[in-house]
C-alpha cells in the first residue's frame, strides 16, 4: 500500500477531475513535453553509456598507473547533484565565465566561436550523462569483475581479438547489468527538475510544477503525472521483460578474473578512458564551485549554512534510518514467511524508486490536502521513504541473498526464534550492507529536490533547496558554499562506502 | 523403539508427493543410513523430522515424546534434535568457539572441553569459519551439534563436500564420535560407501515410498527388489534354468576350466588390489574382479556357486535396462 498509494490517489484523481484540460493539454503542450522527455532520454543514456562502460572495462580488466584512484574516483559525480552540475557548466560556459574569459584574452580567433547559447537540450543530455553515468559505470564494473576471465580466454583462443570479444562476448553478457544501470539513469532523467527548468527544457516534471505552482492548476498537474506514470510503468516493464530474457546463468568467478598488466601506448589510452569522464564529471565542477566558494564566502551567512547542513544531514539521516527499517521489515518478511504474497509485495515496493519526486510529492498533497498534516515533517519523511525504498531495499537484499537458507534452519535448529534469529544472525552478518543501504539513501535524500521542495514544512529549507533556489536567482556564486557541502558530504560517504565494499570483497576472498 | 515415525506423508502440492507414506523405527544409539537418490526427498524427510518443514500427515516420535501427528507440532527450537547440514553453514560474523556454543544452555557449556577433544578442535577456537578447512568446518558442525546432547542427531548428506582423500578418515571419525556419544543418528547420503561401512541399518528410499530397511550385509546380499539392489552395486544378469538371474561381481571367479559362462573381455582396469574387468556374456554387460590382469578382446570363462544367485519378480527386471 505504501507505494501503490501515490499512484492510485493519481489515477482516482485523473479519473474524477475535468477532461477539458487533458484535451487542452493533447493540444497544445503535450507533444512537446513527449519529445522533449524522449530526446533528452536518449542524449543522456547515449553519453551516460559512452562515460560508464568503457572506464569500467579497463578498471576491471587492465592493470595501470592511477587504476586504484580511478576506481574511486569514477564513483564521485554521484555525490554532485544533476542540477549544481547544471548550473556550475552554464556558468563555466558562460560569457562571463572562465572559459570565454580566457578565450578572449588568449585565443580571439576562438572566442566568437565559443560564444553561443549553451542552455540547450544537448548540452543538458552531455551534463546529465556526465551526472549519471556512475549508475552504468558501477552496474558495469561490478559485471565485467563477474564474468571472470574463462570466457574471454575462450573467445581468444576462438580466433577473436580483445576488442572482438569485448563487444561479442563482454557486452552481451553483461546486457541485463547494463540495462538495469541505464533503467536507473533513465528515472533520474524522469525525475530531473532542477537541471531541466534551469535549462528551459519543457518536459513532463517541469510541466507539472509549472501548472502546480505557477498556473494554479491542480487538474492539469496531475494529467500530466498520470501520463508520466504510464510512461515510467512503460519502461519499467521493457526493462523487466528485457533482463528477463537475457539473464544468463553464467558461472560466476568461473576463474578469478586477470588483470592484465599493460604495456606501450595502452596505459595512456586507458588513463585517458577513465580520466575524461571524472575531470568533466567531478573535478572541473568541483574546483569550480571550490573556487567560487572562496571567493564569495565574506558574504556567505555562517549560522544560515550550519543551520542548512544540519537541516540536510538530520532530514536525511532520519529517513535513511526508516528506509533501512522498512526494507529490512519487508525483506526478512519475506525471507521468513517463504509466501508468494510477500514476494510480490516485496516487489512492489522497488517500484517507488520509478517514480518521479513531483509525482510522489503531488499525490501526497492531493491525499493529505487540507489535513494538519501538510507541510509537516512526517509527510516529507513519507514521501522520501516511498522514493528511496529501492534505494535502500537492493544492498540488503543482495546480501540476504548470499546466505543460504540453511543459515536460517541452523538458527532455529539451534533454539532461535524469528526475532532472535535476526537480531543475532542476520543483523551481524549484514550489517555491511545495512551501512551501504543508509549511505546510498542518505547520499539520494541529500540531493533530493523536487520532494522537498514540494513538501517542505514552511521555512525549513535545505542545502539543496537554498542551491535552486539562488540559483533560479541568478545568484550563482552566492549558492557555490551550499552546493559544496552537499558534494562533501556526499564524497565522504562514498569513500566510506566503497572502502566497506573492498572489505566486504575482501571477506569473501578470503 | 526410541524414534518412530509412522505414516509420514508430505508433499509440496497433490501432484507430486514427496513422501507417500513412510513408516520406520529406529533403537536407540542405532546409526541409520538413509539412501537414497538425489532429489528423492532425503532433506526433506530429516527436515519434517527436525520441525524445519511441516508434514502433512503421520506421526513422529522421539524417546516417548510425540513431536508431529494430527493434533501436535512440537517447534524445531523445542526438538532435541541436532542437525548438520550439508553445506556445513557455520555463522561467517562469529569465531568456531562462539559458533559451537551459539545459543547454549548453561547446563550444557560443562561439554565443551569433551566435544572438543573429541572433535579435535581444541587449538582453532578463534578462527573464523572462512579460516578453517572443509574437514574442520564439518566437525565444528557436528560438535555444535553434540554439545546440546541432542536425543538425534541428522547427518545430511556429510561427506558430499569433502575430496576422497579426507573422506575416507572423517567417516571413521564421525563414526568414532557417534558411538562414543551413543548418540542416534539418521545419516543421508546417496553414496553407497558411506552407508555400507558405518550404518546399524540402511532404509532405502525411492519414489516417495519405503524400499527396505535392513542391515548392510542383508540389504547387499538379499536385496528385497531390483532397485534396492541395483542402488547398493553392480548386477549381472544372466538366463539359468529358463529365468533371469542376478549376480554380485564380488562373487564372480575367473575360472581356469572351462565353465558354462564365457565373458568376452572389453575392459580391465587396475584399481590397487586387483584389477575390474569389463565384459560381454551372451550380449549382457558384465562387471567382475580379477586378481591378474585380463587380455582386453579376449574370452576368458567365469564361475560363481548356485547360491549367489539372485532372483526378483519379472516385473522389477525392467530396472537394470
Amino acid at each position: 500500500m505504501l507505494v501503490i498509494l501515490p499512484v492510485f490517489i493519481l489515477f482516482f484523481s485523473f479519473f474524477t477531475s475535468g477532461k477539458e484540460t487533458l484535451i487542452y493539454l493533447l493540444d497544445t503542450v503535450l507533444l512537446d513535453y513527449t519529445l522533449n522527455t524522449i530526446y533528452l532520454i536518449f542524449l543522456t543514456s547515449v553519453f551516460a553509456l559512452l562515460f560508464g562502460i568503457f572506464p569500467a572495462w579497463v578498471i576491471s580488466n587492465y592493470s595501470f598507473k592511477g587504476r586504484s584512484f580511478f576506481d574511486i574516483a569514477l564513483y564521485l559525480p554521484l555525490a554532485i547533484p544533476s542540477y549544481i552540475m547544471g548550473f556550475t557548466y552554464i556558468e563555466i560556459l558562460s560569457f562571463t565565465g572562465p572559459l570565454q574569459t580566457f578565450a578572449r584574452s588568449n585565443l580571439p580567433s576562438l572566442s566568437n566561436f565559443l560564444n553561443q547559447d549553451y542552455l540547450q537540450i544537448e548540452v543538458l543530455g552531455i551534463i546529465l550523462g556526465l551526472a549519471l553515468y556512475p549508475y552504468i559505470y558501477t552496474a558495469s564494473r561490478i559485471s565485467f569483475s563477474m564474468i571472470g576471465s574463462n570466457y574471454l580466454n575462450i573467445s581468444k583462443n576462438m580466433g577473436l581479438s580483445n576488442f572482438q570479444s569485448f563487444f561479442k562476448v563482454v557486452l552481451p553478457l553483461s546486457r541485463p547489468a547494463i540495462f538495469s544501470g541505464l533503467f536507473l539513469v533513465i528515472m533520474e532523467v524522469l525525475n530531473e527538475y532542477g537541471a531541466v527548468k534551469y535549462f528551459g527544457v519543457n518536459t513532463y516534471t517541469t510541466g507539472i510544477f509549472r501548472s502546480w505552482n505557477s498556473f494554479g492548476d491542480v487538474d492539469g498537474a496531475i494529467q500530466l503525472a498520470s501520463i508520466l506514470i504510464v510512461v515510467v510503468l512503460i519502461f519499467f516493464l521493457i526493462e523487466r521483460l528485457s533482463v528477463k530474457k537475457s539473464r544468463f546463468y553464467y558461472n560466476r568467478n568461473t576463474q578469478l578474473n586477470i588483470r592484465y598488466t599493460s604495456s606501450g601506448i595502452k596505459p595512456l589510452i586507458f588513463w585517458v578512458i577513465c580520466f575524461i569522464p571524472f575531470v568533466l564529471g567531478f573535478f572541473i565542477p568541483f574546483i569550480f564551485i571550490l573556487n567560487n566558494s572562496l571567493e564569495t564566502f565574506h558574504l556567505a551567512d555562517l549560522s544560515k549554512v550550519i543551520n542548512l547542513t544540519w537541516n540536510s544531514i538530520s532530514v536525511s539521516g532520519i529517513a535513511s534510518l526508516l528506509v533501512i527499517f522498512f526494507a529490512l521489515f519487508f525483506l526478512y518478511v519475506e525471507r521468513i514467511s517463504k509466501s508468494k504474497i510477500n514476494f510480490y509485495i516485496s516487489n512492489t515496493i522497488s517500484l517507488g524508486y520509478a517514480l518521479p519526486g513531483a509525482v510522489i510529492a503531488l499525490s501526497l498533497m492531493i491525499l493529505f490536502k487540507g489535513s494538519l498534516l501538510v507541510g509537516t515533517f512526517g509527510v516529507l519523511l513519507f514521501a522520501y521513504v516511498i522514493r528511496f525504498l529501492a534505494v535502500g531495499k537492493s544492498p540488503i537484499q543482495s546480501s540476504l541473498e548470499k546466505q543460504p537458507e540453511t543459515i536460517d534452519d541452523t538458527g532455529k535448529n539451534l533454539g532461535l526464534g524469528p526475532f532472535s534469529l535476526l537480531q543475532k544472525v542476520h543483523l551481524p552478518i549484514n550489517k555491511f550492507a545495512l551501512l551501504s543501504a543508509f549511505i546510498v539513501a542518505f547520499i539520494d535524500i541529500l540531493k533530493e529536490l523536487p520532494i522537498t521542495l514540494i513538501l517542505s514544512p514552511f521555512n525549513f529549507d535545505t542545502l539543496a533547496t537554498q542551491t535552486y533556489e539562488f540559483a533560479v536567482e541568478e545568484m550563482l556564486p552566492l549558492s557555490s558554499i551550499y552546493s559544496l557541502i552537499i558534494i562533501i558530504l556526499g564524497s565522504l560517504m562514498l569513500l566510506i562506502l566503497k572502502n566497506y565494499i573492498d572489505k566486504q570483497i575482501d571477506v569473501s576472498k578470503s | 523403539m526410541f524414534l518412530k515415525v509412522k505414516n509420514l506423508v508430505k508433499n509440496y502440492s497433490s501432484k507430486f508427493p514427496i513422501i507417500k507414506d513412510l513408516s520406520f523405527s529406529v533403537e536407540k544409539g542405532e546409526l541409520i543410513s538413509f539412501l537414497g537418490e538425489s532429489g528423492s526427498g532425503k532433506t526433506t524427510f530429516l527436515k519434517c523430522l527436525a520441525g524445519l518443514e511441516k508434514t502433512n500427515s503421520g506421526l513422529i516420535e522421539l524417546n516417548g515424546k510425540t513431536l508431529n501427528d494430527y493434533n501436535t507440532f512440537e517447534s524445531p527450537q523445542k526438538r532435541k534434535i541436532g542437525f548438520v547440514f550439508q553445506d556445513y553453514p557455520l555463522f561467517p560474523h562469529l569465531n568456531l568457539e562462539q559458533n559451537i556454543t551459539f545459543n547454549l544452555e548453561k547446563k550444557y557449556e560443562k561439554n565443551l572441553d569433551y566435544i572438543l577433544k573429541l572433535t579435535g578442535l581444541k587449538f582453532l577456537l578463534e578462527r573464523f569459519p572462512h579460516e578453517l578447512s572443509g574437514g574442520e568446518q564439518q566437525r565444528a558442525c557436528i560438535a555444535r551439534a553434540l554439545i546440546r546432547e541432542p536425543e538425534l542427531l541428522l547427518l545430511d548428506e556429510p561427506f558430499s563436500n569433502l575430496d576422497t582423500t579426507i573422506k575416507e578418515s572423517m567417516r571413521e571419525e564421525i563414526y568414532k564420535i557417534i558411538k562414543k556419544t551413543k548418540t542416534t543418528t539418521i545419516l543421508v547420503t546417496h553414496d553407497i560407501n558411506d552407508a555400507l561401512n558405518i550404518s546399524d541399518r540402511i532404509l532405502i528410499f525411492k519414489a516417495g515410498i519405503l524400499q527396505q530397511y535392513d542391515s548392510p550385509v542383508t540389504m547387499y546380499c538379499e536385496p528385497a527388489n531390483c532397485y534396492c539392489a541395483e542402488i547398493l552395486g553392480d548386477m549381472n544378469k544372466l538366463f539359468h534354468k529358463n529365468d533371469t538371474y542376478y549376480v554380485r561381481p564380488e562373487r564372480v571367479r575367473v575360472s581356469k576350466k572351462k565353465s558354462k559362462y564365457k565373458v568376452h573381455v572389453e575392459k580391465c582396469f587396475f584399481q590397487g588390489k586387483e584389477y575390474k574387468v569389463k565384459g560381454k556374456q551372451n550380449n549382457e554387460t558384465w562387471h567382475f574382479f580379477s586378481k591378474d590382469p585380463l587380455e582386453e578382446n579376449k574370452n576368458v570363462y567365469v564361475d560363481f556357486g548356485e547360491k549367489d544367485l539372485i532372483y526378483f519378480d519379472p516385473v522389477c527386471k525392467n530396472f537394470f535396462k
